[in-house]
């Protein structure tokens, strides 16, 4: 095979260029979103220096013998789970939610970084030579391996990150080339339960949807009744499980599916970060000028509403440049994952893809008023600096593969 | 299904539509908000928006032990400019009708330049109210001109109390930082005295309001007829245990001295009147503080903002004789009717020791009503340093008092530890022992354990932490809820305690050295005392309580660079106390009124 020598084929600078601004505007945005606040003010300062800190991870992650990922990827998961079992214990209480650690000033998020093990993990395990993951017993077990990291967070409770976490699962089970037909029996449940949240006529369109698939897969009636039926139950226990959520879980879910029903609480911000968002414009009110912004008027805006600031003050065109960003770095991953001839490689990159869109699209769909206010950050451009260290470390990860990706082993 | 493949095409391109499909969704969404819909979000944002204003609660006001106001409360207006909607045609008048320095506004303004140009800049605080009704009154042509209304603290009832009281300022970053739960920007917090130590309680909770506003910050209304609006909660008020008449006699005859007073209830620690003079005048700090005033106020060679009664030490001179007369009691080092010649002096070594007078034969009483040296010298020695120094710091000397107006001084305490660290092992004799036996010397107090140790005398070895603070009042119509303080008692036996106080008594009663402050209705009992200062004249010190057989009030002072106690400061005392009793007496018949 002809190698190249050429430093474009060792490093995909487009995919890095696209990070690299996003990140840029997120700084942007989370300048203009703190520099008057009263106690937020610093928050830009401390976001500058964990970025530089994690392009130094990033650069390490790049460089490292692409093979070490195999060897730590059993070990990893293991370690990833005691921070997730000790933050239940330790851990500092933010908005309902026991997900921090802190260690004086430094406080850190172990659901962020569990996801790297989870990764690796899957990665791994859905590879693992002589071992065909295609039966039954092998999607049980990967879906019994998730369900750790999974319960574990969901006793926080984190509910966006569960999400991402399944959401991860699924995606990485999916490439894999587990059978299609399981994936149907166990997310339909889950489409008809979101759907049943809007009412009757959603419901049913669910199901109708549902039907129409399982003609798709052309089982037998026996089969395709029971489906119906289970699908139908699990909707009806949902909205009795309903009222043994949390109050504020409670109000979230209420309030995605009517905003105007509480305009100072929790349907405050959805509101807030639409006109935010709305009045932006075609070209934005200017950089640090936006009203709802400056005047604070959503609250937090450095971390989940990072998005609004953008549209408010640089309007249609830099909210579009954000999405095809995103648009652009996604496309480069689906490229880099079908062409890394290494299947664990592969996998890492899928499975970061599907963690980098479930928090993009819940995230700006949250902003835009399409999706359900649920607290997860915008990849690269939120204020974090767990969430932004995991995603730069993986994408170091993702561009090793990338360098080394005609490698079969 | 045949497509069981790891990453096949298929599945890659289903991947490839669900991220088209949010992708372009969100687009469309973007097209729908910002272009079709736009100008109605732009409505919304200009006129529609619900804000939360923060409202200060009032902090809780200052009241003497007899519920008459000390320090209150009074409402300040302060001239606010939103920099994005105001016109800067407008500066030049409203520098005219304010009395500004020409271009002051545009100065400010550009100093702020680095913040959003919708947050409010401070122009002028303590605006007259003259000037507040022509801003009103022409509220429509100066857009982004505001008033804001805040409270300060109101010191016009006569009374100063600035090391009492204390001031508040501007809370700053690190302060925000810590409790950026409960302060916000521009919020005040007390720094100094009761204002500081009181803060939690006296701050109050702040209350929110939800108002309708246009884009112009105007407000249109109230959002849902205030059902949301959450009132703020005043500050709850202190009741302090001074006596406002004695303290304000304290003050005045403080007026032209330096020095420091404190009077305390012996029997539970409570400060009835404490001054450190010269004083700082409160009324400076009732707004936001200059650097230029702090600058001049720190650099000042008189010290105002040093508070003398907790934090100078003095050489308590001969006051301290009632406690080394009491260690030879309790040591059984000396009786009643053990005595001493005097002949003028005592001759320690090849060093003579003065003696004020030739007091012929003295016993104990004799010798503290005549402050006689002689006898103290030679009783010094008896006892011994690290005996000695025991008993003293038995008395609170040598520790804090733990008074809850912060930290107050230790003091010096000397013992063969402190000799061999200052001097070395060896290099000092017990001539240091003979000055510490009149009071000079290393021995080093504060007016308030001066003021702690004659409560301890007049009440028989009993008397509580001393303190301001009596308690707080949760609202109007509710009683006091005090504060609890803890108790001093030492043991030293009610007979010898008695023979010093006979003593005492005899100083004011007989022929001591402050006859001249008898009273004829008050028995008071006292001790001069004078502090040998190197860089000037004594000081001056006297200590005292009253009544004899029941007291009240027992007083310490100091008046710094005047020379003996008995003419200086036993007058001084002498006023405190007659103040104070005769004002006991018709509070009590008030009292009795109602």
């Amino acid at each position: 095979m002809e190698q190249s020598t050429k430093i474009t084929d060792k490093f995909d600078f487009t995919l890095f260029f696209a990070f690299v601004l996003l990140i840029t505007f997120g700084l942007m945005a989370i300048y203009s979103a703190t520099n008057s606040h009263p106690t937020a003010s610093g928050n830009f300062q401390k976001q500058l220096y964990t970025t530089i800190l994690a392009f130094i991870l990033f650069f390490v992650a790049y460089s490292i013998p692409y093979k070490f990922y195999k060897l730590i990827s059993v070990p990893s998961f293991i370690f990833s789970i005691l921070p997730l079992i000790a933050v239940l214990f330790v851990g500092k209480t933010i908005y309902g939610a026991k997900s921090w650690i802190s260690f004086g000033p430094i406080g850190f998020q172990p659901s962020e970084f569990s996801k790297i093990g989870l990764i690796l993990f899957l990665a791994y395990f859905l590879t693992r030579k002589g071992k065909n993951p295609n039966t039954i017993k092998g999607f049980l077990l990967v879906v019994g391996y998730s369900l750790i990291p999974i319960i574990l967070i969901l006793l926080e409770p984190d509910m966006g990150t569960a999400i991402v976490y399944v959401i991860i699962t699924s995606v990485m089970l999916f490439w894999s080339g587990v059978d299609l037909f399981w994936f149907f029996l166990a997310l339909s449940p889950v489409v008809v339960v979101f759907a049943s949240l809007f009412g009757l006529a959603a419901f049913i369109l669910a199901m109708l949807l549902i039907i129409a698939l399982l003609f798709y897969f052309k089982k037998n009636i026996f089969v395709n009744v029971s489906i119906v039926v289970l699908n139908m139950t699990a909707a009806f226990l949902f909205d009795y499980g309903l009222s043994f959520l949390k109050p504020h879980q409670q109000k979230r879910i209420e309030t995605f599916v009517n905003p105007a029903s509480d305009p100072l609480g929790a349907g405050y911000n959805i509101l807030q970060t639409k006109v935010a968002i709305g009045s932006g414009g075609l070209f934005g009110k200017g950089f640090l000028e936006g009203n709802q912004t400056q005047l604070r008027f959503i609250p937090e805006q450095w971390t989940d509403f990072i998005y609004c600031v953008i549209g408010e003050e640089f309007g249609f065109m830099g909210s579009i440049l954000v999405v095809v960003l995103f648009l652009i770095l996604f496309s480069r991953l689906i490229y880099i994952a079908t062409h890394t001839k290494n299947k664990f490689g592969s996998l890492i990159v899928i499975g970061s893809l599907s963690l980098y869109f479930s928090h993009f699209a819940i995230n700006i769909g949250m902003n835009l008023g399409v999706a359900p206010v649920i607290g997860l950050p915008l990849p690269f451009m939120s204020y974090g600096g767990s969430s932004l260290m995991v995603n730069l470390i993986l994408m170091g990860i993702i561009l090793n593969f990338y360098k080394n990706r005609r490698e079969q082993i | 299904m045949s497509d069981k493949i790891f990453g096949s095409n298929l599945r890659k391109n289903i991947i490839i539509i669900i991220v088209a499909f949010i992708g372009i969704s969100f687009i469309g969404q973007l097209i729908k908000m910002q272009i079709i819909e736009h100008n109605s979000y732009v409505v919304k944002s200009d006129n529609n928006s619900v804000k939360k204003i923060v409202q200060k609660a009032p902090r809780g006001i200052f009241f003497d032990r007899n519920y008459k106001v000390l320090v209150s409360n009074k409402p300040s207006y302060t001239l606010q400019i939103i920099p994005a909607i105001y016109d800067t045609s407008k500066g030049r008048i409203i520098e005219h009708i304010l009395d500004l320095e020409k271009n002051k506004i545009n100065e400010i303004l550009r100093k702020n330049r680095g913040y959003s140009k919708y947050l409010p800049r401070v122009i002028q605080r303590n605006v007259s109210f003259e000037d507040i009704v022509w801003i009103e009154e022409n509220n429509e042509n100066l857009k982004g001109v505001n008033i804001s209304v805040e409270m300060q603290r109101d010191y016009s009832f006569d009374i100063i109390g600035s090391h009492i009281f204390g001031y508040l300022r501007e809370i700053n970053s690190q302060q925000l930082k810590q409790n950026k739960n409960i302060y916000n920007l521009g919020d005040f917090i007390g720094i100094k005295g009761a204002e500081k130590s009181f803060e939690d309680r006296l701050r109050g909770d702040k209350g929110y309001e939800y108002i309708l506003v246009d884009a112009r910050r105007k407000t249109i209304g109230k959002y849902l007829e205030g059902s949301n609006d959450l009132q703020p909660k005043k500050g709850n008020d202190i009741v302090f245990t001074i006596d406002m008449e004695t303290q304000k006699i304290a003050e005045e005859e403080f007026e032209k001295y330096s020095g420091s007073l404190v009077a305390i209830k012996p029997s539970t620690g409570e400060i009835l009147a404490y001054v450190s003079a010269p004083e700082y005048n409160l009324e400076e700090f009732a707004s936001v503080t200059s650097q230029q005033m702090m600058n001049r106020l720190r650099a000042d060679p008189s010290k105002p903002l040093f508070d003398r009664a907790s934090n100078s030490i003095y050489p308590p001179g001969s006051t301290i004789k009632m406690l080394a007369a009491l260690i030879g009691l309790e040591e059984g080092l000396i009786t009643t009717k053990t005595t001493v010649e005097c002949k003028g002096g005592f001759k320690f070594g090849n060093r003579f020791f003065r003696c004020h007078g030739n007091d012929g034969f003295v016993n104990v009483e004799k010798a503290i009503e005549h402050s006689c040296n002689t006898f103290f010298y030679k009783l010094i020695l008896d006892i011994g340093l690290d005996r000695w120094a025991r008993y003293i710091r038995m008395f609170g000397f040598g520790e804090p008092t733990g008074i809850d107006l912060g930290n107050d001084a230790k003091g010096i305490v000397p013992d063969t530890e402190y000799y061999n660290r200052v001097y070395g092992k060896n290099k000092w004799g017990r001539g240091n022992l003979v000055s510490l036996g009149i009071g000079q010397g290393e021995l080093s107090v504060t007016t308030l354990q001066m003021a702690q140790y004659t409560a301890l005398l007049a009440n028989f070895g009993v008397t509580g932490v001393p303190h301001v603070g009596k308690g707080y009042l949760k609202d109007i119509q509710s009683n006091l809820t005090p504060f609890s303080y803890d108790k001093k008692s030492i043991s030293i036996s009610r007979k010898n305690l008695e023979i010093v106080r006979k003593g005492m008594y005899k100083v004011v009663n007989g022929e001591g050295t402050a006859t001249h402050i008898k009273l004829p209705n008050i028995k008071i009992a006292g001790k001069t005392g004078t502090s040998q200062n190197p860089h000037g004249e004594n000081h001056a010190i006297f200590v005292g309580f009253a009544p004899y057989d029941n007291p009240e009030i027992a007083v310490a002072l100091i008046v710094e660079n005047v020379g003996y106690g008995g003419t200086f400061a036993a007058p001084i005392a002498q006023k405190v106390i007659k103040t104070y009793l005769e004002n006991l007496e018709e509070n009590e018949l008030d009292f009795v009124n109602l």
